[in-house]
C-alpha cells in the first residue's frame, strides 16, 4: 500500500484579533484520493482550517505543505496552487454579472489561458453530467440554490483541481435541495477525487467518507474511519456532539 | 472675510485641482514669469498695440448698453463704443474682441488681466476706485419718476403727501428716505411688483434710474417720466487695471477728443433713442470729453 | 399689434444660438464626466484603503468638494489662478477642471460604497479561482461595481449639466445665457419673451437628458437580465 501524500499541515496555530485561539496546533495529512469530512460545532474552527489550507487566510505559525512544497501565502506561486485546490463556498458565491457559461469559462481562459472554444465543450459535458445543459446562457439569479452549487461545483473542477475543498456548501439550501447536490459530490468521490468537506449532514459525512475529522475549540479532538466514529465515538465531546443529531420517541 | 476665505482655500483647491486634471491644465505660453502679486500684470499699451487686438469687457445682456442681436451680434451704446476704440488703435473696429461679462466679476475680469478694458455699464463708485482706475466718463445716470399721464409728476414738490413706489435697497430709496421725508414710500423686492402696483394705482408715482424708467415709459401707454433725472448723479466710465496709466491716459485723450465730433451723442442716437425715443433730452444722460 | 413670444425664437437665428448653447454645456459635463469616471474609480479604490492616514485625506477632499460652492472653485480657477500663479486657463479649461474635482470626488464616494456592497465572497471566489488582485477586480469587481454605479451615475452626469450653468460666471456663453441675451435683447419688444425662452430650455434639456437616462435604464436592465 503505497498511497501518495498529497497535502501535510504541522502544527498550523492561528488565533483571531481579540486572543480567541481559533486553530491549535493542527496536524494534518491527505493522501491522494482520499476523501476527508471534518465535522464539529459552529466555531469550532473547520471553515477557517479549509480556508487557510487555500491560503485565503494567513495562519500565524506552522508549515502547509502541497506535495513537495512548502506554502508560503506571500509568495507569488500562491496564485498558481489556488488553481490546484478548488473551492467551493457555502454561499451561492456565481458572479452575477456573466451567464452560467461565462461564470464556468472566466477562469479557465483568463487565468489558465486556454482556448475557449475547447473550454466551453468541457463544460458542456460537465453541466450535461450534473444535470444543467440547458442552463448555459443563464444567469445566476434564474437559478436554485442547488442549481448554483452545482454550477459552483463545476466551475471549481473546471481548474482541474487536484483537491477540492467544499466548505458547508448545502448549509444555506433548503432541504429538498440538499441532496441534489450531495449526490454530484458522491459521484466525484466514486471517481476518485481527493476531497476535504465541512458538513453538518451527518448522513452524508458517513456515506462519502474515508476519514472523519472531529474538532472543537481549534483542535482536532477524535479521528477514524466513519464506522468507527459514528458508532462508537471514543471522547466524551463527540458523543455529545452527536447525540444533538438524535431524538428519541416518547 | 470671504476674501480670506478664498485665499485659504486657494493652495488646497489648486493642488487637488491640478492633481485632479493635470492633463488639461495647459499654462499658456508666453504669460511673463513675475512674483505672486494679488493680480496678474495687464497689458500695457504697447503690448496691446503689439498684439493687434484689444480686449474689452461688456455685458451681453443689459439692452441698450450690451446685448447679443437675433443674430448673435453684440450691439448697444457701450460696444459701439469700444468699436471706436479699436478704429482709433488699429484702424478697423473688427480688431476688438469683446468679452462678456457679468456685474458681480467685472473687477476680477480687470484684475486677473483677463480684458484690457470694461466697458460695461460700470458706475464709478468710491468703493470701486480702490479696486480699479476709472477714465473719464463717457455717460451719467440720476434717478427718474415715472407717472401715469393723467396726474403727471413734473416736479418733486408735487410729490408732497403723496404715495411714490420704490424698489428696497435701490439709490431712489436711499435718495427720497434721507432728502424727502414728505413723501410717503411704498417699497417693493421686485422690479416688476413695483411696475405693477404703479399701473394698478396703489402708487402715485414710481422711482428708479432714468435710463430704467425712460425705457419702460416708452412701452407702457398711458405713463411718462415727467422728471428725467432727480437726486445724486452717477457717472459711468471706462475701467483698467489699477496703474495701467498709459492705457488709462490714451483712454482719457480718446474720450475728450471724441467731444470734437459730439461722437457719444451719435452712438446716443445710434443705440439709445430706438428705445428711449426722441422725447427724452439726451444731455441727461450723455457726457462728451468727460465734462459732467 | 400684439406680438407673440414664440416668434422669438424664429427670429434671426436665435434657435440655432440656443442649440449651440446647449452644446457649450454639455460638451463641458461630458468632458468633464469622462474625466472624473476615470479618476473616480481610482480614488473610490483608494477610498476603500484601511490605512487611516489615507482615509483621513480621502474624506477631506470630500467634504472640501462638498462644502465649497461650486461657484467658489470656479472663480478661484479661472481669476485666482490668473492671478496668484500667472495661469491664463480659458473658461472651458477651468470649467472642465473645476467639474472635474468635484465630479471624481462624487464618483469617487460612489464607487467606494459600490466596492464596499459587494460581497466579500466574491472577491474570495475569484481567489479561490487562481486570479490575483488585479484579475479579480478586473473580470469580477469593477463589471459588477460599474453595473450598480450607472444609475447614479447617469444622476451625477445630469447634475453636472445642470450646473454647468455657472460657468457664464467664468465668461463661458452656455444655453441658459444665450437665453438671458435673447430674452434681453428683446425686453422692449417682447416683454413676454422670457417664459417661451426658458420654456423651450426647459424642453431642450429633457430632449437631450431623456435619452440618456432611458439609455442607462435600458443598460441596467439588459445587465441585469
Amino acid at each position: 500500500m503505497n498511497v501518495e501524500e498529497i497535502l501535510k499541515t504541522e502544527q498550523l496555530n492561528k488565533s483571531y484579533e481579540n486572543g480567541l485561539k481559533v486553530l491549535n496546533d493542527i496536524t494534518f495529512s491527505l493522501k491522494k484520493g482520499e476523501v476527508v469530512v471534518i465535522i464539529g460545532p459552529s466555531g469550532c474552527g473547520k471553515s477557517t482550517f479549509l480556508r487557510c489550507l487555500n491560503m485565503l487566510e494567513p495562519v500565524d505559525s506552522g508549515t502547509i505543505r502541497f506535495k513537495d512544497r512548502v506554502i508560503d501565502r506571500a509568495n507569488k506561486d500562491v496564485y498558481e496552487l489556488r488553481q490546484k485546490i478548488g473551492m467551493v463556498f457555502q454561499s451561492y458565491d456565481l458572479f452575477p454579472h456573466l451567464t452560467i457559461l461565462d461564470n464556468i469559462l472566466l477562469a479557465p481562459v483568463k487565468v489558465q489561458k486556454r482556448e475557449r472554444s475547447e473550454v466551453a465543450k468541457e463544460a458542456e459535458d460537465l453541466l450535461k453530467r450534473v444535470g444543467l445543459s440547458d442552463k448555459t446562457n443563464v444567469y445566476p439569479r434564474q437559478l436554485s440554490g442547488g442549481q448554483k452549487q452545482r454550477v459552483a461545483i463545476v466551475r471549481a473542477l473546471m481548474m482541474h483541481p487536484e483537491i477540492l475543498l467544499l466548505d458547508e456548501i448545502t448549509a444555506a439550501l433548503d432541504p429538498e435541495m440538499v441532496r441534489e447536490v450531495l449526490q454530484v459530490v458522491l459521484e466525484l468521490a466514486r471517481e476518485g477525487m481527493t476531497m476535504v468537506i465541512v458538513t453538518h449532514e451527518m448522513e452524508f459525512a458517513r456515506a462519502v467518507a474515508d476519514r472523519v475529522l472531529f474538532m472543537d475549540q481549534g483542535v482536532v479532538v477524535e479521528e477514524g474511519s466513519p464506522e468507527e466514529f459514528f458508532n462508537s465515538p471514543q471522547t466524551e465531546r463527540a458523543k455529545q456532539f452527536l447525540n444533538m443529531f438524535h431524538y428519541e420517541a416518547r | 472675510m470671504k476674501k480670506g476665505l478664498l485665499s485659504a482655500l486657494l493652495g488646497i483647491t489648486m493642488a487637488a485641482g491640478l492633481l485632479a486634471g493635470c492633463s488639461q491644465a495647459k499654462a499658456p505660453a508666453g504669460a511673463p514669469a513675475q512674483e505672486a502679486s494679488p493680480s496678474a500684470k495687464a497689458r500695457s499699451l504697447d503690448e496691446i498695440k503689439k498684439a493687434g487686438t484689444i480686449r474689452i469687457g461688456v455685458f451681453s445682456d443689459k439692452n441698450p448698453f450690451g446685448y447679443v442681436d437675433s443674430n448673435g451680434k453684440i450691439q448697444g451704446y457701450d460696444v459701439y463704443f469700444g468699436k471706436r476704440i479699436a478704429k482709433d488703435l488699429f484702424g478697423s473696429e473688427d480688431k476688438v474682441e469683446f468679452v462678456y461679462v457679468e456685474a458681480a466679476s467685472r473687477v476680477e475680469y480687470l484684475k486677473s488681466a483677463k480684458v484690457d478694458v470694461i466697458l460695461a455699464n460700470f458706475t464709478v463708485t468710491n468703493e470701486r476706485k480702490e479696486q480699479v482706475d476709472f477714465a473719464l466718463p463717457y455717460m451719467k445716470v440720476a434717478l427718474g419718476v415715472v407717472s401715469p399721464d393723467k396726474a403727471l409728476i413734473s416736479d418733486v414738490s408735487q410729490l408732497k403727501d403723496k404715495t411714490l413706489i420704490v424698489v428696497k435697497g435701490t439709490t431712489a430709496e436711499t435718495y427720497f428716505s434721507q432728502n424727502h421725508p414728505e413723501i410717503k414710500l411704498l417699497k417693493f423686492d421686485e422690479y416688476q411688483e413695483a411696475y405693477d402696483a404703479l399701473a394698478d394705482g396703489r402708487g402715485d408715482a414710481f422711482s428708479t434710474d432714468n435710463t430704467e424708467v425712460l425705457a419702460w415709459a416708452i412701452q407702457n401707454k398711458g405713463f411718462t417720466v415727467g422728471i428725467e433725472s432727480i437726486g445724486n448723479l452717477d457717472t459711468i466710465a471706462p475701467a483698467v487695471q489699477k496703474g495701467n496709466t498709459e492705457l488709462l491716459e490714451w483712454l482719457n485723450g480718446e474720450i475728450k477728443s471724441l467731444a470734437g465730433e459730439q461722437f457719444f451723442h451719435q452712438d446716443y442716437k445710434e443705440t439709445l433713442e430706438p428705445v428711449y425715443g426722441d422725447e427724452i433730452d439726451p444731455e441727461n444722460l450723455v457726457v462728451e470729453g468727460g465734462q459732467v | 399689434m400684439q406680438n407673440l413670444g414664440i416668434q422669438i425664437l424664429f427670429q434671426g437665428n436665435n434657435f440655432l444660438r440656443l442649440w449651440v448653447g446647449l452644446w457649450v454645456s454639455l460638451k463641458l459635463a461630458v468632458i468633464s464626466m469622462f474625466f472624473s469616471i476615470c479618476l473616480g474609480m481610482l480614488f473610490g479604490m483608494v477610498m476603500t484603503s484601511t490605512n487611516k492616514l489615507v482615509r483621513f485625506f480621502c474624506r477631506l477632499y470630500l467634504e472640501t468638494v462638498r462644502i465649497m460652492p461650486q461657484l467658489v472653485l470656479l472663480f478661484l480657477v479661472y481669476f485666482g489662478a490668473a492671478k496668484h500663479l500667472n495661469v491664463n486657463l480659458s473658461g472651458g479649461t477651468a470649467a472642465v477642471l473645476v467639474f472635474t474635482f468635484w465630479g471624481t470626488a462624487e464618483m469617487g464616494d460612489l464607487v467606494r460604497s459600490a466596492l464596499e456592497s459587494i460581497p466579500v465572497h466574491q472577491y474570495q471566489s475569484g481567489y479561490a479561482l487562481g486570479f490575483g488582485k488585479i484579475g479579480v477586480y478586473r473580470h469580477i469587481i469593477i463589471p459588477q461595481t460599474i453595473r450598480r454605479l450607472l444609475p447614479s451615475m447617469m444622476n451625477l452626469l445630469t447634475r453636472m449639466v445642470k450646473t454647468t450653468s455657472l460657468v457664464v460666471l467664468i465668461g463661458v456663453i452656455e444655453v441658459v445665457k444665450v437665453g438671458k441675451q435673447i430674452i434681453d435683447a428683446s425686453r422692449y419688444t417682447v416683454p413676454d419673451a422670457a417664459l417661451w425662452v426658458y420654456g423651450v430650455i426647459f424642453i431642450m434639456y429633457f430632449a437631450v437628458c431623456y435619452p440618456f437616462s432611458r439609455a442607462a435604464a435600458l443598460l441596467d436592465k439588459k445587465l441585469r437580465d
